[in-house]
């Protein structure tokens, strides 16, 4: 029952902000600000995801208009986020040059260690970020939306703009794709 | 993706592991960037600029007999029944919509009657999911019709026209833009602006003053006045228009 309260909170503030209330916009950006941030940071934007969110905020309130409201304001926030994204690594890559690619700023991937978890755990870990961020993008996207940012197929075709098939083939190729990179990890016993 | 299922584990440990930062709190920058007019794209400037010089020529044509219901005046537009000032609001918005003096709801076909105009509706949105009559005169007839669509996101006005003006608008980026069918064109207002109704004694009411979304106005010559609001974009917002039958 609490869902379906939040889901209808979220539709009121939607639809009073679509008639220009700014306050109810604010409800909204009050909410969707951290996972908004998170899934700019992941997907690639590093320390410009705070640049990247009030874009997308001011963006997305000029197009209310054309939210459908199907899967929730969150994927449809997240898809004019990816979009951002989007525009600035291609802004960045224009600037920095194909050579400087790989020194590019901060890491937009941060690890931060677990103290209680082993040194090869750790080491793993990082290697498993290293091996994501050499992917091809495409492939890259859907694994950071799928399964580090915890979205559904639905929501990722929809951040991602891509048909739902799409999404789950492009999973699995990137998953083999990513495998592939990765040692064999030793089974105990074997 | 059964054969996959570890490797799906060790993903999602990672997302849980890596570290984001803490966002900025936007809520300022977001409110202060929304409270200024968006800015036109190049092309649509051109496109705006065309459709300005084309009502410009129609407006010298027809001037005579329709002096009273198109003006471009400086920066005043207007179209029968409603005037819009093209400078920026004084004073802040009301963040709270009120609603029209005296409102009552009704359906289609007593809307129509009460009106003594015929009542439009734009087809692409479907049924009204509310009518609304407001500021009835003493035989009942109202001044205002309003149909409410999309859970009131969307708002269908229309009024006979040939009245001084009921609603002064207050919006620095209104533009005239063509609408097919319309020779005199309309105005589009793309961002939110305050909207004040004068009553029939015309009295402004500061009190119903209520912030507009996006909105399309144009009249007929039949001197009935449409205006459309809730719509972000142009495009969309003359697709509805175009359907009103």
């Amino acid at each position: 029952m609490r869902g379906a309260a939040i889901e209808n909170d979220e539709a009121t503030a939607v639809a009073r902000a679509r008639a220009g209330d700014l306050d109810a916009y604010e409800v909204l950006v009050v909410r969707f600000t951290a996972p908004a941030h998170r899934a700019a940071t992941l997907l690639g934007a590093g320390a410009d995801a705070d640049d990247v969110v009030q874009e997308a905020f001011v963006k997305a309130y000029r197009q209310l208009g054309r939210y459908r409201g199907e899967s929730g304001f969150r994927p449809w926030l997240l898809a004019i986020v990816a979009n951002e994204t989007r525009n600035l690594l291609r802004s960045r890559n224009r600037r920095a040059g194909l050579l400087m690619r790989a020194a590019v700023r901060e890491d937009p991937m941060p690890l931060e260690p677990d103290p209680a978890e082993s040194a090869e755990a750790t080491e793993r870990r990082r290697f498993l970020v290293e091996q994501l961020r050499a992917l091809d993008v495409r492939d890259r996207e859907v694994l950071v939306c799928r399964y580090l940012l915890d979205l559904s197929e639905a929501e990722t075709a929809m951040t991602l703009g891509l048909p739902k098939g799409t999404v789950k083939s492009r999973t699995a190729r990137a998953l083999t794709r990513l495998r592939d990179r990765l040692p064999v990890k030793e089974v105990p016993g074997a | 993706m059964p054969e996959h299922d570890d490797l799906i584990g060790e993903l999602r440990e990672l997302g849980r592991a890596l570290a984001v930062p803490q966002p900025v709190d936007q809520r300022n920058a977001v409110r202060a960037r929304l409270a200024r007019p968006a800015p036109h794209r190049p092309r649509v400037r051109l496109w705006l600029a065309a459709a300005v010089a084309a009502l410009t020529a129609t407006v010298t044509l027809v001037a005579p007999a329709r002096a009273a219901v198109v003006e471009v005046v400086g920066d005043l537009l207007r179209v029968a029944g409603i005037e819009v000032r093209r400078e920026h609001p004084r004073g802040s918005l009301p963040a709270n919509p009120s609603p029209l003096p005296s409102t009552r709801t009704a359906d289609l076909a007593e809307a129509e009657r009460a009106a003594g105009f015929r009542v439009l509706v734009p087809e692409l949105l479907g049924p009204p999911e509310e009518v609304l009559l407001a500021d009835p005169d003493p035989g009942g007839r109202p001044r205002v019709v309003t149909l409410v669509f999309r859970g009131g996101t969307v708002r269908f006005d229309q009024f006979a026209g040939n009245l001084s003006p009921l609603f002064r608008k207050t919006a620095p980026d209104a533009q005239w833009v063509e609408l097919a069918g319309v020779p005199d064109g309309a105005i589009w207002m793309a961002s939110p602006h305050p909207l004040t109704y004068a009553d029939r004694t015309g009295t402004e009411y500061t009190a119903t003053a209520r912030l507009a979304g996006p909105t399309l106005i144009w009249d007929t010559s039949e001197l009935i006045t449409y205006r459309l609001e809730g719509f972000a974009t142009l495009e969309e917002a003359v697709r509805v228009a175009q359907s009103v039958r």
